[in-house]
């Protein structure tokens, strides 16, 4: 790559920099590493909000665009929605405010998505076949994440843990919900350890981009009477890939 | 008639927001939402993930309206920022890991700090004025940076320069800007 000799243009000024950093010209690891250096240090949050503030004047520059309307709910779901959560540990997994707020909270999935599909090998000779993918995030600050895959060639569900820890005599129960539907449980999965849920005809039907798949901590084996009972611990969104 | 500026009812309710003010919340998105979709639409180049990004920056404005300190920046460049910097993240998660070893690793003394800053409009004509000092090339690479997003790759291929001289070109860029911005 380059030398240091060819780049001196410079890059020893540290305004410069702080700039690039405004600018998000830096590499990944650089701007966090400057981010923090700025956040520690009066002068180069001085010069960060010189370079924000004469940037801003710019910002007629984007125009405005009316955000389709019925974006608004799902962003008020999801915004308020954490909210209900840790009120009432005991009952949100019934709450309708917090179906609401899954629906919504599963946008919130589409970043991890686009890093997962460049490891995910692709079919283009069968462009046809439905693949889904879910990031199942972290609820209530459980610590838990899962990654799901859905493919309907193959007529699975690929699940593996991304984040947290086993929980001695308990389980993990992994559950689809469509809309208003009562959730139906996957069941119980594993952590650190890929698991392939073969999927029945009529579940593979059910599933779609949109629906959303849950963790609940269960008593071990998972919840006895085929409705969840234990508290979310992780849930995202299915979309296609 | 109000009798505040449009900044300061934008100020207040962020402030409303931080007090989880929820009618506030929607009224902000109400006056906000089309500027900042604005932001998250140029940046992103795509429309399905603009709107998922700008339910994104809400949540977070929602989330962080208390990190809001009125007199620092102006209401809605702070709410540009939050939409900004939201579709940048996306994008640098999604561009390969580079292998930059060049940037500088040790900040040294900054120098002088900046003027206080002043008014909007102002600001506006002064930073017209400034780019205009560079060449059109080097402005354009700026204001590229800036409104689009792009990276330093994006730029050398746009201007179809190397990618070392794109650093230069913006590094050098940056500093007569700070000098003519600073004068």
């Amino acid at each position: 790559m380059s030398t240091s000799d060819d780049i001196k243009g410079g890059h020893e000024d540290p305004n410069a920099l702080v700039a690039e950093y405004v600018l998000g010209l830096l590499p990944t690891h650089e701007h966090e590493r400057v981010g923090r250096l700025i956040e520690n240090d009066p002068a180069l949050r001085a010069e960060r909000d010189f370079w924000t503030s004469r940037f801003a004047a710019l910002n007629v520059e984007y125009a405005e665009t009316p955000v389709p309307a019925h974006l608004y709910a799902a962003i008020e779901a999801r915004a308020f929605g954490d909210r209900i959560g840790s009120k009432s540990k005991v009952s949100f997994w019934d709450s309708l405010a917090l179906w609401r707020g899954l629906a919504a909270g599963a946008l919130a999935v589409a970043v991890a998505a686009v890093g997962f599909n460049l490891v995910q090998p692709r079919f283009d000779a069968d462009q046809m076949a439905v693949q889904l993918v879910a990031a199942l995030q972290a609820q209530e600050g459980s610590g838990v994440e899962f990654l799901a895959v859905y493919d309907q060639a193959q007529g699975q569900v690929r699940i593996t843990s991304l984040k947290g820890e086993a929980i001695p005599d308990r389980d993990f129960e992994l559950w689809y919900i469509n809309g208003d539907q009562p959730a139906v449980s996957m069941g119980v999965i594993p952590v650190h350890q890929r698991l392939e849920i073969p999927l029945d005809a009529a579940t593979q039907a059910n599933i779609g981009p949109g629906t959303v798949l849950a963790v609940t901590l269960e008593q071990t084996g998972g919840s006895p009477t085929g409705v969840a009972q234990g508290p979310i611990v992780a849930v995202g969104s299915a979309i296609p890939i | 008639m109000s009798s505040t500026t449009p900044a300061q009812d934008i100020a207040d309710l962020i402030a409303r927001c931080a007090l989880r003010d929820r009618s506030a919340f929607r009224t902000l998105y109400e006056r906000t939402s089309a500027k900042l979709f604005g932001v998250t639409l140029r940046i992103l180049k795509d429309r399905s993930e603009a709107e998922e990004a700008i339910q994104e920056v809400y949540v977070k404005i929602w989330q962080r309206a208390d990190r809001y300190v009125a007199g620092d920046t102006s209401p809605i460049s702070w709410l540009v920022a939050v939409a900004r910097n939201h579709s940048l993240d996306i994008l640098r998660a999604r561009r390969p890991v580079s292998e930059d070893i060049d940037v500088a690793l040790e900040i040294p003394d900054s120098g002088p700090s900046p003027e206080r800053a002043t008014q909007d409009s102002q600001e506006k004509r002064q930073i017209e004025h400034c780019l205009e000092r560079l060449e059109p090339d080097r402005a354009g690479a700026v204001r590229g940076a800036y409104l689009d997003g792009y990276s330093y790759e994006e730029l050398a291929t746009r201007y179809a320069v190397p990618l070392n001289t794109m650093r230069t070109w913006l590094r050098r860029s940056l500093i007569k800007l700070r000098e003519c911005l600073t004068a």
